[in-house]
């Protein structure tokens, strides 16, 4: 017999920690964000955004690529350690002791409210070694110029870095579609170095998203 | 912070409120009064609401395992807790934003959409024998709105309105 005095017995029942009115807060006035932590936030204006893709473009070129994705994995992997500390401390368990649907719905929830668009996970390549991230509404690259690249750099990078860390592999990230080309959305590979290689020169040629999933899935 | 009041406030900057405007302020203190009758009521009878819900749904599904069950009172447990809130705050959005939008995809995973079904009328029964007229009136539209966004699958695949 199912006894609900023993199931409320802890008081608490946890709901959706990333709620943007429960977690960004802040004093306007002061010019100070916090998240419902106390950590501070910070604001990234469009503007900033956009001078810092035509800085990089100016002083290093196509470099520019490699730097941003090298301080998208540095920010990713500080993200993954303050993600992991605040939900295990809300919703008490680890990242690791949570059920894929929990996990999911809270990096989505985090993703969204810290304005990085709307995030969601397909896992139909799981088996060939690979995993792809769709953002919807990305800020960085709604402030890119346009180009006949992905430029999501940033983001490519704290998805490598997250992900590498969440599965203990290093994994590499590309972006194989982008908002700034007109895409409806973007599209990030993960998976390891090497197999992704192929990719890299499939996105040189100009290839789609869809054309390289295909190609990856039927590569061994 | 209750929509209503806050327009209150907005209207009382640069002059003093019409008598009208405070008897509609009154209406409103009233209101609340009520809400957080309902509210306490809600919050002293948990336990009294939900084990006979408990009972009833393990009736139902005798080979489903406790922890399925559990689960799925969990669930609606929080559920209750936050249409509370959202009732007392009069903020539908409360309760979407803060469990509705993360609850949905769990429930359609666990496939547990038959089950909390069968849960929502026994709820729904159960909240009319307990709650007076008027709270329940003050509660329904929350848990409608819990409903329709948690068991959107479970309604369209029966084919009815539920």
């Amino acid at each position: 017999m199912i006894s609900v005095a023993d199931l409320v017995k802890d008081s608490k029942l946890p709901g959706n920690y990333f709620a943007p009115d429960a977690y960004v807060q802040g004093d306007y006035e002061l010019g100070l964000m916090e998240n419902r932590k106390g950590s501070r936030l910070l604001a990234l204006p469009d503007t900033l955004l956009q001078a810092i893709y035509a800085g990089l473009e100016a002083e290093i070129g196509q470099a520019g690529g490699v730097v941003l994705f090298n301080c998208g994995r540095w920010w990713g992997k500080n993200f993954y350690r303050r993600f992991n500390e605040e939900v295990n401390e809300y919703y008490g368990k680890p990242l690791t002791q949570m059920e894929m649907v929990e996990f999911l719905e809270c990096l989505k929830q985090c993703w969204k409210t810290h304005g990085w668009g709307v995030l969601d996970l397909d896992f139909n390549y799981y088996q060939q070694g690979f995993l792809v991230a769709q953002v919807k509404n990305s800020p960085f690259a709604a402030t890119a110029p346009e180009g006949k690249k992905p430029v999501c750099f940033a983001e490519a990078g704290i998805l490598s870095a997250f992900f590498s860390q969440l599965t203990g592999k290093d994994l590499h990230c590309i972006q194989t579609a982008c908002e700034s080309m007109g895409a409806e959305c973007n599209y990030f590979v993960m998976g390891v170095s090497d197999r992704l290689k192929a990719a890299e020169a499939w996105l040189e040629e100009g290839q789609d998203h869809s054309t390289i999933m295909e190609r990856l899935s039927h590569k061994t | 912070m209750q929509p209503e009041l806050e327009a209150f406030l907005y209207e009382a900057e640069e002059r003093y409120l019409s008598q009208e405007e405070i008897q509609d302020f009154q209406a409103h203190i009233d209101r609340f009064k009520q809400r957080l009758a309902t509210y306490e009521n809600l919050r002293e009878g948990e336990i009294a609401i939900f084990q006979p819900v408990a009972d009833r749904l393990s009736e139902k599904f005798p080979t489903e395992k406790d922890d399925i069950l559990e689960q799925a009172l969990k669930h609606w447990l929080a559920v209750m807790r936050y249409s509370a809130m959202a009732m007392l705050l009069n903020n539908p959005e409360f309760l979407q934003r803060r469990l509705l939008e993360w609850l949905t995809p769990s429930i359609q995973a666990h496939q547990l959409e038959t089950v909390e079904k069968k849960l929502y009328e026994l709820l729904q029964k159960q909240l009319k024998e307990l709650l007076p007229e008027e709270q329940l009136a003050l509660m329904q539209p929350f848990l409608e709105q819990a409903k329709t966004n948690l068991l959107a699958n479970a309604l369209s695949g029966v084919g009815g309105q539920g």
